[in-house]
């Protein structure tokens, strides 16, 4: 069990800084780019040196270090880390025959990074680790924060997830049909019923510990699955829900990442089934866009309503009497094979 | 190349090289101290300008302490330039 304490997040919706939430941004040719904050506390020296996805995973990250003391750990999750930069490295390689090449790109390009700058930037020499495990690396950060915290209920640990659209993995993941090849508003994303999502990108950070006090919010439990098979992601989100709710609790809140890919559709219809006619249903990819982490920026999202209990009217799918929103289940999926649930409760 | 349109031109790379996004190349002043006051370049920035000396004027500078006295500011670079280019 994690509590989580503050977050932040960066994404292609104001959710940094003053949040609204309510009004949402519209994509831009199938893709949604983050809103870029103006990075105060990072210095322009590194900051003109950083490629997006460091730039908004330190962006999203300081503020939350800034303001609690010096966590005992920082746990991020990225399927590709500094991508652009990666391949603007590699390109030089064949450019310039293996010569003389520059250092910028290579030291900003790898996945770590972003929890690196981070630790450099505060001075924080205590457990620093990136998992890299696709569509469930922010699940895959969250298991390692919680074998910590279980460990250690006092610690702290910085626990995120980042990943930018880039270039080269938007014009790869295209041409395998993961990306509308029609031109889609993500006003009109559940509606198009033709395969693929739009691209998106995000940072969403957590102060996470095993101790309640001043907790926002609590992740109760978080379950991943590898298959293809809706009924047994069926079952298992049963399982999930029956094993980590008690006899009274139920449902308040369904947030699934429906993306408008209608390949995927039957495991989210599939797990629909599984809530009650009580339970609101709500999706979030038409303000994310799909990339491998944006489970983190459900989370965040999660976490945002259980504080507010302002559930915006857009990501609404399906509506119930509820007034409060007390627990929230969380079902991603990432092209079908890589799922995960969690359980979100109010403090 | 005369002399200020090479200027001008360094300046560009240096701004395009280092993603001196803030910089207008035109405000940079020739005598202006391209590390620590001035613009502010560090380290990192000293190889990045060594690689837009190889890769733009065939230009090698393998002795750091040359280096130390071409990358002092625009002047001494492209005095530096116009006496070793090969290209």
């Amino acid at each position: 069990m994690l509590y989580i304490h503050r977050t932040a997040c960066i994404s292609p919706q104001q959710s940094f800084g003053e949040v609204d939430i309510e009004r949402l941004n519209e994509s831009v040719e199938n893709k949604l780019h983050a809103v870029e904050p103006k990075y105060e506390g990072i210095p322009p020296g590194l900051l003109r040196r950083m490629g997006k996805a460091v730039r908004i995973g330190v962006g999203a990250a300081l503020p939350l270090i800034k303001q609690s003391h010096m966590p005992d750990g920082i746990i991020i999750g990225t399927a590709n880390g500094g991508m652009e930069d990666c391949i603007k490295f590699l390109n030089q390689i064949i450019e310039y025959e293996e010569g003389m090449l520059t250092p910028g790109n290579f030291v900003q390009s790898t996945p770590n990074a972003i929890a690196s700058q981070v630790s450099l930037m505060t001075a924080n020499k205590n457990y620093n680790i990136t998992h890299v495990h696709r569509g469930l690396a922010f699940e895959n950060a969250i298991i390692d924060a919680l074998m910590h915290v279980r460990e250690n209920p006092s610690h702290s640990y910085l626990l995120g997830a980042v990943d930018e659209i880039s270039a080269y993995n938007y014009n790869i993941d295209y041409l395998d049909g993961w990306y509308k090849r029609e031109s889609v508003s993500n006003k009109t994303l559940y509606t198009t019923n033709s395969p693929a999502s739009l691209a998106g990108e995000g940072a969403a950070m957590f102060l996470v510990s095993g101790k309640p006090e001043n907790a926002i919010a609590k992740l109760s439990a978080m379950h991943t699955i590898h298959t293809g098979d809706e009924d047994l992601v069926r079952e298992q989100l049963k399982n999930f829900v029956a094993n980590n709710l008690t006899g009274n609790q139920q449902i308040d809140l369904f947030i699934t990442g429906e993306n408008g890919d209608n390949r995927l559709q039957k495991y989210y219809d599939a797990c629909e089934d599984i809530v009650s006619t009580d339970t609101t249903i709500a999706r979030f990819k038409h303000m994310s866009g799909e990339f491998p982490t944006a489970s983190a920026l459900a989370l965040w999202i999660a976490c945002w309503l259980v504080q507010h209990q302002q559930l915006p009217s857009h990501m609404i799918k399906k509506s119930s009497n509820q007034n409060q929103t007390e627990q929230i289940l969380i079902y991603n999926n990432y092209k079908g094979t890589q799922h995960s649930f969690m359980l979100v409760s109010k403090i | 190349m005369e002399t200020a349109e090479l200027k001008k031109q360094l300046k560009k790379q240096i701004v395009e090289f280092l993603n001196l996004t803030s910089v207008n190349p035109d405000d940079i002043k020739d005598d202006e101290p391209l590390f620590g006051e001035g613009l502010g370049l560090d380290s990192i920035d000293s190889i990045e300008l060594i690689v837009l000396l190889f890769r733009e004027y065939g230009i090698n500078i393998q002795d750091p302490k040359e280096g130390r006295k071409v990358l002092v500011d625009i002047n001494t670079m492209v005095d530096y330039i116009e006496k070793n280019r090969t290209k």
